[in-house]
């Protein structure tokens, strides 16, 4: 006799809760998601290939996954500068900070989008100052970078700042009675037990970035082969009704991010079995 | 080595966890310091440690003045309640860690630190675990391994923060006579914090018995049962 | 003698004055430069050419209509997924069953899935050239161009908001309170309303904030599905896109200044719950 499906339960409303579960997530998401691989499906995984093996298309996909890659690793070393700060000291001020990291989760991306270019573009309050030192930042891949840290900071800060409430001060201090100076006990004990948390974050900045469009297209210039994101690429297949090429390089960012949750996932588990917890 | 606290006081805010208290641990001796949690027993025990500092009075050890010693300087083997085990290093890595967290000038080789740690494991009793994760051994292994690595930095002293504390009872017993052979066989000067009076009376030489920030009476374990010094004291023992 | 209280300690767990100070600049500064000056920007371009233009921008039809099309989808929308948020939490938590782990990586799915590649999706199962789309439009019932794709775009990013803030507030409370209120005779409904709802209405609230704000603001997904129509389908976040690409600056800063004070709102509120009632919140939220 094999374990049943669903186990024996008191509690009512098993049908009503798991029928609007099951309808509203194939309806939203799995049903949508299911036309995009079946459109790829029927389209086929040469026609794939041919659709995104195109300079073009592989100028996009590298463009977002490696200035997303370095917008994921600034917010890595920031965001647990941030976290590290946030619960660890007292001072004025450090309710809204708290609460500001939380604003590109708040504030849409259309509007960071364009309030990022004013601020960047050579006429801008940052712009004018870069350029007197000839740094174009808006339209450059320098404005994408900054719309990209906006976008994922809030990550790692948040999914390392309960990690840092949760460090017990002996354990600090035994490393201190041990003769480790209070830098080596940051790098060796500290950083570590961070780590998981802190790639956790990372990588889910990096997903957020590399699907991110609202607040890059404006400051990006969306010029090909130059500052041309993935996403852009689709809207445009879209607009020349060119539905199977959107759908192919749609499937490939959607692979890109099931390879990222993996990811995740992976990392979690890993830390878990070595460590005892998250 | 030989400790004296002298006149020691500490202020939490305007709490008083130590009244000025002054005590005398003679070298190699095995000293409880018992009492009722709120007794400032704790607190005594991180002043010497150089975890906390006292709002006046001085520490001496071996009549040198140490109560500006950071921690770090203070060489004491520091055993806390929940053994503060680093969760992500293996027991060797843990018990290693004084030694390898010391500056290059003075750390020893590679292979002499795993000369010790392999001697310190075999000291606990438990030669086989080096390479395993803290989460994967039991309570009483636990403390064996924390009480390892405070030993591996050649300490001045121990310091113990309720050792026994955290294990049942059977587990507890065995440990004792464990503390008791580790401190003969090293002639540490050792100071642990207990509530338990049969700990303290059982395994100590000294036994310093402490209420409400001040000490109520130090003595051989069987003169305080003889002769307890105050009402408290009697109550205390007679429980 | 040395007297202990002219030394100054420093606790063993403490980094020197220093480099704390260094540190607490540094996240200033970050935030300063990364947050608040992207924020301060919209208010002063909405205001450059004083606040009666700005206002007279805000009543122009294009901003009149697309105000209403987006509290009109955050008004279908996200009840909609507190629905949703309140069942997946409670045929989760409630009742034990194989896959579950697999359920709530489902559910988080639209997280990492790029809000185009979710407008794409939309586009390519209800859109005129797919066989049911095709279906719909010939019974007069247009998803794409047309506000239900909107909101499905709109739900499908907001998915998960809701049901990811309930389920760990569910998981820690357990299943004693409902199960008492069983035995003394309450009826299924009558537990939730009164047992149910009750503990978890702060953390209802909270994801409530979170999926509007985002509800509201939502770009990429919309701008897939919506075809922008002015009157009909451009929503506040498209409508400040055709705005800003037309050159009407205050017109469109003006749009976003209003999205952001909704923004500074939902953190203000988002704040206050952390702070009245972390209890009652998914522990991740408690600082």
């Amino acid at each position: 006799m094999g374990r049943p499906f669903i186990h024996r339960s008191p509690m009512p409303g098993l049908g009503v809760s798991m029928g609007i579960t099951l309808t509203m997530l194939s309806l939203v998401v799995l049903l949508p998601i299911g036309a995009l691989l079946l459109k790829g499906a029927n389209f086929g995984l040469a026609g794939i290939w041919d659709t995104v093996n195109r300079e073009r298309v592989w100028a996009a996909l590298f463009l977002s996954f490696r200035l997303s890659l370095l917008a994921a690793l600034f917010n890595l070393v920031f965001g647990v500068l941030l976290a590290w700060v946030l619960v660890r000291y007292r001072f004025p001020g450090r309710r809204i900070l708290d609460a500001a990291v939380d604003l590109p989760f708040a504030l849409p991306t259309a509007v960071a989008g364009i309030s990022l270019t004013a601020l960047y573009a050579p006429n801008g309050a940052f712009g004018q100052i870069a350029a007197e030192i000839g740094w174009k930042i808006a339209y450059t891949q320098w404005g994408i970078f900054i719309a990209l840290v906006f976008v994922g900071l809030p990550f790692v800060t948040r999914t390392v700042q309960p990690v840092v409430e949760e460090i017990e001060r002996e354990v600090e201090e035994a490393s201190a009675t041990l003769g480790a100076s209070r830098l080596h006990t940051l790098r060796h004990v500290i950083l570590p037990m961070l780590t998981p948390a802190a790639l956790t974050g990372f990588a889910l900045s990096l997903a957020r970035a590399v699907g991110e469009y609202g607040s890059v297209i404006f400051i990006a210039g969306n010029i090909p082969l130059v500052t041309e994101i993935a996403p852009l690429l689709i809207i445009i297949q879209l607009e020349e009704f060119n539905y199977d090429a959107a759908a192919a390089i749609g499937i490939a960012m959607l692979l890109i991010s099931f390879a990222m949750l993996l990811v995740i996932n992976l990392i979690q588990i890993w830390s878990r079995r070595r460590i005892g917890y998250v | 080595m030989h400790i004296e606290i002298d006149e020691i006081s500490k202020q939490f805010g305007t709490t008083a966890a130590l009244h000025p208290v002054s005590l005398a641990i003679p070298s190699g001796a095995l000293v409880a310091l018992l009492g009722p949690s709120g007794s400032g027993k704790t607190t005594l025990l991180r002043i010497l440690g150089g975890l906390e500092f006292p709002s006046s009075g001085r520490v001496l050890f071996d009549g040198r003045d140490a109560t500006g010693l950071s921690v770090q300087e203070r060489r004491a083997g520091f055993v806390f309640q929940s053994y503060a085990l680093f969760r992500h290093m293996t027991v060797f890595d843990n018990i290693a860690y004084g030694l390898n967290a010391r500056p290059r000038a003075t750390r020893p080789t590679k292979a002499e630190i795993a000369r010790r740690v392999t001697k310190l494991l075999d000291l606990i009793q438990l030669p086989e675990i080096g390479a395993r994760y803290p989460s994967q051994l039991s309570g009483g292994q636990r403390q064996r391994v924390a009480l390892a690595r405070a030993l591996a930095i050649e300490p001045r002293m121990l310091l113990l923060d309720e050792p026994f504390g955290a294990l049942d009872a059977k587990v507890r017993k065995e440990l004792r006579q464990g503390l008791r052979d580790i401190h003969d066989t090293t002639g540490l000067t050792t100071v642990f914090v207990t509530h338990d009076q049969d700990e303290a009376m059982e395994l100590a030489d000294l036994v310093v018995v402490m209420s409400m920030g001040r000490i109520e009476q130090i003595g051989k374990p069987q003169d305080i049962r003889a002769r307890p010094a105050t009402p408290f004291v009697r109550d205390f023992i007679g429980a | 003698m040395s007297d202990a209280a002219q030394i100054r300690f420093r606790a063993a767990t403490e980094e020197s004055p220093a480099a704390r100070w260094t540190l607490i600049a540094l996240a200033f500064a970050g935030l300063a430069i990364l947050v608040f000056a992207p924020l301060i920007a919209v208010f002063v371009e909405a205001l450059a050419e004083g606040v009666t233009a700005s206002l007279k921008s805000l009543a122009s039809p294009d901003a009149r209509d697309a105000i209403r099309l987006t509290l009109t989808i955050a008004a279908i929308s996200v009840p909609l997924n507190a629905v949703f948020g309140i069942a997946a939490a409670w045929f989760i938590t409630k009742f034990d069953f194989r896959g579950k782990a697999f359920l709530i990586t489902l559910i988080d799915l639209p997280f990492s899935v790029s809000p185009v590649v979710a407008g794409l999706c939309i586009v390519l199962m209800f859109g005129a050239n797919s066989a049911l789309g095709g279906w719909l439009v010939a019974q007069g019932y247009p998803i794409v161009f047309a506000m239900p794709g909107i909101i499905l775009a709109t739900m499908f990013v907001t998915f998960p908001f809701v049901a990811r803030e309930l389920i760990p507030v569910m998981i820690e409370q357990g299943r004693a309170e409902e199960e008492a209120a069983l035995t003394l005779g309450a009826s299924g409904w009558r537990v939730f309303w009164t047992v149910t709802l009750p503990n978890i209405r702060w953390a209802l609230l909270y994801g409530v904030l979170l999926c509007n704000a985002r509800a509201m603001g939502e770009f990429g997904a919309v701008s897939v599905v919506s075809g922008k129509i002015r009157g009909q389908t451009a929503t506040m976040p498209t409508t400040i896109e055709m705005q800003y690409q037309e050159y009407l600056s205050v017109a469109a800063f003006s749009l976003a200044a209003v999205l952001a004070l909704l923004a500074l709102v939902t953190l203000l509120l988002k704040t206050a719950l952390e702070i009245r009632h972390a209890d009652q919140l998914a522990a991740a939220h408690r600082h």
